[in-house]
């Protein structure tokens, strides 16, 4: 099964999206219903293991959705194969990295 | 691939081509979804800086709603309800959902407009 061509791409870029567009849904809402959070509030949900799950779990969402909406605009705009796969490596380091940091700042928080 | 095109003539002055406005909601989706991708180091970091202290919290939430960072803030807005608009848009028509054109010129004018109305909304400083 080919895994970043084809169809599985394609399914999880839409998977990704619904799963996002629910939690902007749930974020949107909570503000409309005044859930500003405070500092305390805010750390206590963070740091809490379900807290840091799901922000973990969405961001990667996010990772999964911006490198397969990547990809699909390199595949229409930049054609030498060794450019395409340079800057596809170069967004593939850049969302690692910032998802590698935040399981550190998570893990921070909830350990220290 | 365009071998035989040598001789046709070429026509890429992109100032004359026309746009109808599926392309403009597909480019926008596209350059919204780059913009959005362009903050996510900033997210992280930002969550960071919240999570530090109850004084990193309130002068992050301070510089979020200053004039400096309105700017940024208005556009990291229109992009963000621009992507989702159109990718609703995209997944509806995924689904068989005003795939047609009539219809789906409407539906590329309202997430044109919602979008701005967002960032319109964001930029004269209404939080929900």
């Amino acid at each position: 099964m080919r895994v970043f061509s084809g169809q599985v791409p394609w399914l999880l870029q839409r998977l990704t999206a619904l799963f996002l567009i629910a939690a902007l849904l749930v974020i949107f809402i909570a503000l409309l219903f005044g859930v500003l959070p405070d500092y305390a509030s805010w750390r206590a949900f963070v740091t809490s293991s379900h807290g840091a799950t799901i922000v973990f779990v969405s961001y990667l969402a996010v990772c999964t959705h911006a490198w397969i909406g990547v990809r699909d605009v390199l595949l229409d705009y930049v054609k030498p194969l060794p450019l395409r796969l340079l800057l596809l490596m170069a967004i593939s380091v850049l969302l690692a990295a910032t998802a590698i940091r935040l399981l550190l700042v998570l893990g921070a928080a909830l350990f220290v | 691939m365009h071998k035989h095109a040598t001789s046709r003539p070429r026509f890429l002055n992109l100032l004359q081509m026309r746009y109808p406005v599926g392309a403009i909601v597909s480019i926008g989706h596209r350059l919204s979804g780059l913009l959005l991708i362009a903050a996510l180091p900033a997210l992280v970091i930002g969550l960071e800086w919240s999570l530090r202290s109850e004084a990193d919290f309130r002068q992050m939430c301070e510089v979020l709603w200053s004039p400096w960072a309105r700017g940024a803030l208005v556009l990291m807005i229109w992009a963000l309800a621009h992507h989702v608009a159109a990718g609703v848009r995209h997944l509806l028509m995924d689904a068989g959902v005003g795939s047609r054109l009539p219809r789906a010129r409407a539906s590329a004018r309202l997430a044109i407009v919602f979008a701005v109305l967002c960032a319109l909304a964001a930029a004269a400083g209404w939080r929900p």
